[in-house]
């Protein structure tokens, strides 16, 4: 297993490497130009234009800044973006907050979906069961932005519950709210996906060998059903890691929070690739190494599944 | 950033902190009006939008709203414009004088200090004006000096534009010879031509002075000015918020009512209308679309709720680089009489804008009423159809298909397809041309296909005030080769009309200049007006008090904090 993950690792650098040539490439290749929109209603001052061209290496052919970017990438030197402020310091203040937000998103979707899940496909057809695959319906129902804003205006505005917004240093109490709504999407699939599992793994072999052997009502789902009916969740959860980091943009926008998905909006909305290509490629290393940790995790609870 | 981050966490914990009070005081006085304590008074701190600006705190290399908000409350100008009436009154200046309107001589105020402790001197001025037209520099202000004698000695220019190879040469000189510093408080400006409307520019923010200390380290000075507002920089948490404070040593006759003001940034503005609605926010000037439809703001803020009037005009121009789509002037007339501004104002905006009859806004010096553009800005489908059938007549056959532009990245849509819908009932089926809504998908490619004169269609174009003056709204964007001028417009008669304006030594008779210029682009119509933009701001319940300038923006001398 050790030598898989090695490889697995040693394959990353390859993707990395065209994934961020591609997005370097793709910023490059958006319209207009990026200090063209910075003086509103007047033309920007030629000497200005060529200042800022000149500085972030504008005038220089595609292939030339990429390598400039790599080389200050691999001494750890991301510069300043067009504002003139320290990318590196932006992503350290804001990259720790979407990261507890995606966790709490990511623990919130695991705990409440596998539950609501296994209690669902226990009962399968029960009152409970029933509970669950309606509201689970209407969580897949609503549009994120949609229960972000109905959350913030019910809880924070008309019944004072939270604070509509999350403060500067983000702390754990405010974000749970937007932890959920990120999470509540997830969180549907999860349980439904659990649910089948439960269901079609019930009638299995080994489930009814396991009762024919006399063992606990408890060991049998607690070890023999959850274990392996916990695989296609997992998958799905693993795999949602990056793209729930990603989709933070919405829901960091409704809060106001101070994460990467704000500054991501943003620079690409002024062009400023010296944000954009780090967050992106960050992203595409979270989404790369989730996919890795659900590979080693399979192995985990399902002996069959073996790397070498 | 290493050491503002302690600092960061503590103001977090503050703010959590007044959040959860707010909260508190929130809950239990839903039943009372002024019941419970203000949270705000604790400390004196107010929280107010914001936005994180482009360029740090260089009043010469601004020219975009954020920074230029926060750099209105860290620095002081010669003149203030008066928040209630727009008027320019003098604020660091103690007098403004020019026999000529050519030769200025500006005496400073006695005692003024920077936030070291310096005193602020006439060569602060002069060094700041010099440091911003000197165009290696790259300063985004360097034009508005284009006036001061001495100016192409300082600022050259590149001979093919950004894209070309060529480099602009270093300029002769670093200085501009129409400054002299006359003594400590006193310095003499010699313009090139007189210019009547030079003391009203003052109050720009690219003719703040800079202190000495900018100039030893001017790349740490962005990020940690020397100001002498009547607020100083405490610090910038970037993304996050501004903090400004109180500044003791601040000699306006208006003294700050508060003892900090947070800047706090939003990345949306429902989030910020959110926080302002349960009192967590103590004012925003954007009150987002969702908010405005159908009043619903003013319902949910009551009398926090606060209506007027800025400096801001929408109009849309013609490409009149363009043989297929620039037309003739009565075509561009038809298409203005087609405009139905009265309803779409109340329908698309629920009055949120006024419609206009002139150029320029009605907040500004030279104002009149009826406006100059007067029969050809009323909506009258009947002489818009005639005059389309004039146009013909003179041989212009316009596009099927003829699209007014937008950028598609702001909410714009909405009134430009209201906007093509009046045109198209106006002018009737049997046209032969039917006026669409397009949208260019950013800003950033909008500009662009604007600068490169490719437009082939009405464009969006708007123009937010520099300064309350009718010259502002005639000059950039009018004048041949001006620099705004978008559409590539171009009347001699104009251009000398508005240099006897710009030439002329009595201000009132300037004035009526500039009106006969105005009513003069009558004649082409090459753009036309449709309405200037109204404003909606709101308070919290914690601060009383609060004035917004014509600028649409806080007026931070006014906001106080009410007493509980």
């Amino acid at each position: 297993m050790g030598r898989y993950a090695i490889r697995r690792l040693l394959q990353l650098i390859p993707v990395l490497l065209g994934t961020t040539f591609l997005i370097n490439y793709m910023v490059w290749q958006l319209p207009g130009d990026p200090f063209a929109a910075r003086c509103g209603q007047r033309p920007c001052p030629d000497a200005y234009i060529n200042a800022m061209r000149a500085e972030f290496g504008l005038d220089q052919p595609i292939i030339v800044q990429y390598w400039h970017f790599l080389k200050n990438l691999l001494t750890g030197d991301l510069g300043v973006n067009f504002n003139n402020v320290s990318v590196a310091s932006q992503l350290a203040e804001s990259w720790p907050i979407t990261v507890r937000l995606g966790l709490m998103a990511v623990a919130i979707e695991a705990v409440i979906g596998i539950v609501a899940g296994v209690l669902s496909g226990l009962k399968r057809g029960g009152f409970l069961d029933n509970v669950i695959t309606i509201s689970t319906l209407i969580l897949l129902s609503l549009p994120v932005f949609v229960t972000g804003f109905l959350l913030q205006w019910l809880l924070g505005v008309q019944l004072d519950l939270i604070k509509p917004t999350v403060s500067d240093g983000a702390p754990f109490v405010e974000l749970i709210v937007p932890a959920f709504v990120l999470a509540s999407l997830n969180l549907a699939f999860t349980a439904r996906l659990t649910r089948t599992s439960i269901i079609e793994n019930r009638r299995s072999d080994y489930v009814r060998t396991a009762i024919a052997k006399g063992l606990s009502n408890r060991r049998v789902v607690g070890v023999h059903l959850l274990r392996n009916s916990l695989i296609p969740a997992l998958t799905f959860i693993g795999t949602e890691v990056g793209s729930l980091m990603s989709g933070a943009i919405i829901t960091e926008g409704i809060y106001n929070i101070n994460g990467i998905g704000g500054l991501l909006w943003r620079a690409v909305n002024d062009h400023d690739f010296t944000i954009v290509v780090p967050i992106a490629s960050l992203l595409v290393l979270v989404y790369l190494l989730a996919n890795l940790l659900v590979d080693l995790l399979y192995g985990v609870l399902d002996p069959r599944i073996r790397y070498e | 950033m290493r050491v503002a981050k302690g600092a960061q966490i503590v103001a977090g914990t503050a703010l959590l902190a007044l959040g959860v009070a707010a909260c508190g005081g929130g809950g239990s006085s839903t039943g009372g009006s002024g019941g419970g304590s203000n949270p705000r008074a604790a400390d004196g701190t107010v929280f107010i939008r914001g936005c994180e600006p482009q360029t740090g705190f260089v009043p010469g290399n601004i020219n975009e709203v954020c920074g230029g908000t926060i750099n209105q409350f860290v620095f002081d100008q010669l003149i203030k414009y008066n928040s209630d009436t727009a008027a320019p009154e003098l604020s660091q200046a103690e007098s403004i004088e020019s026999p000529d309107n050519k030769v200025w001589t500006i005496k400073l105020k006695p005692g003024l200090k920077w936030s070291d402790g310096s005193p602020v001197t006439a060569k602060n001025y002069v060094d700041a004006w010099n440091y911003t037209a000197y165009s290696p520099n790259a300063q985004n202000g360097g034009w508005w000096f284009g006036g001061v004698e001495g100016y192409s000695d300082v600022a050259t220019e590149d001979p093919d534009g950004p894209d070309g190879p060529k480099e602009a040469p270093k300029p002769k000189s670093d200085k501009m010879s129409g400054l002299e510093v006359i003594d400590d408080l006193t310095f003499k400006v010699t313009l090139t031509a007189p210019e009547a409307v030079f003391r009203t520019k003052l109050g720009y923010t690219t003719f703040s002075a800079l202190p000495d200390a900018f100039f030893k380290d001017p790349k740490a000075f962005v990020s940690n000015p020397v100001t002498n507002g009547a607020f100083k920089f405490v610090k910038w948490d970037h993304n996050s918020q501004i903090v400004v404070e109180a500044n003791p040593d601040y000699v306006g006759t208006e003294k700050p009512k508060v003892k900090k003001i947070v800047y706090k940034m939003y990345k949306d503005d429902d989030a910020a209308y959110a926080d302002l609605v349960s009192n967590n926010l103590d004012f925003t000037e954007l009150i987002p679309p969702s908010a405005l439809a159908g009043d619903k703001w003013k319902s949910d803020l009551g009398d926090r709720a606060i209506e007027g009037q800025q400096g801001v005009i929408q109009t849309v121009t013609f490409p009149l680089y363009d043989k297929e789509f620039g037309g003739n002037a009565d075509f561009r007339k038809a298409v203005s009489m087609a405009i139905d501004r009265k309803t779409i104002t109340e329908k698309i905006f629920n009055k949120g804008r006024t419609p206009l009859d002139g150029w320029i806004s009605p907040l500004v010096d030279g104002y009149k009423t009826p406006g100059a553009c007067g029969e050809f800005c009323a909506y009258d489908p009947a002489k818009a159809k005639e005059y389309l059938d004039k146009a013909k007549a003179a041989g212009y056959t316009p596009p099927k298909e003829y699209p007014i532009w937008y950028n598609g990245d702001s909410a714009h849509k909405e009134w430009v397809d209201a906007t093509a819908n009046s045109i198209n009932q106006a002018f009737g089926p049997d046209a032969g041309v039917t006026f669409v809504g397009k949208a260019v998908p950013t800003f950033a490619e909008f500009r662009d296909i604007i600068t490169t004169h490719k437009m082939k269609g009405l464009f969006r174009t708007g123009w937010q005030m520099d300064y309350p003056h009718i010259e502002n709204f005639l000059n950039p964007l009018f004048k041949t080769g001006a620099g705004s001028n978008d559409g590539l417009f171009s009347d001699k008669e104009l251009d000398a009309k508005l240099h006897e304006a710009d030439t002329a030594t009595d201000p009132a008779d300037s004035i009526a200049k500039y009106q006969e210029a105005e009513a003069m682009l009558t004649k082409e119509m090459n753009a036309i007006p449709l309405w200037s933009f109204g404003l909606q701001a709101g308070t919290s319940k914690w601060v009383t008090g609060v004035k917004v300038t014509p600028f649409g923006v806080l007026d931070p001398l006014s906001i106080a904090i009410k007493e509980a």
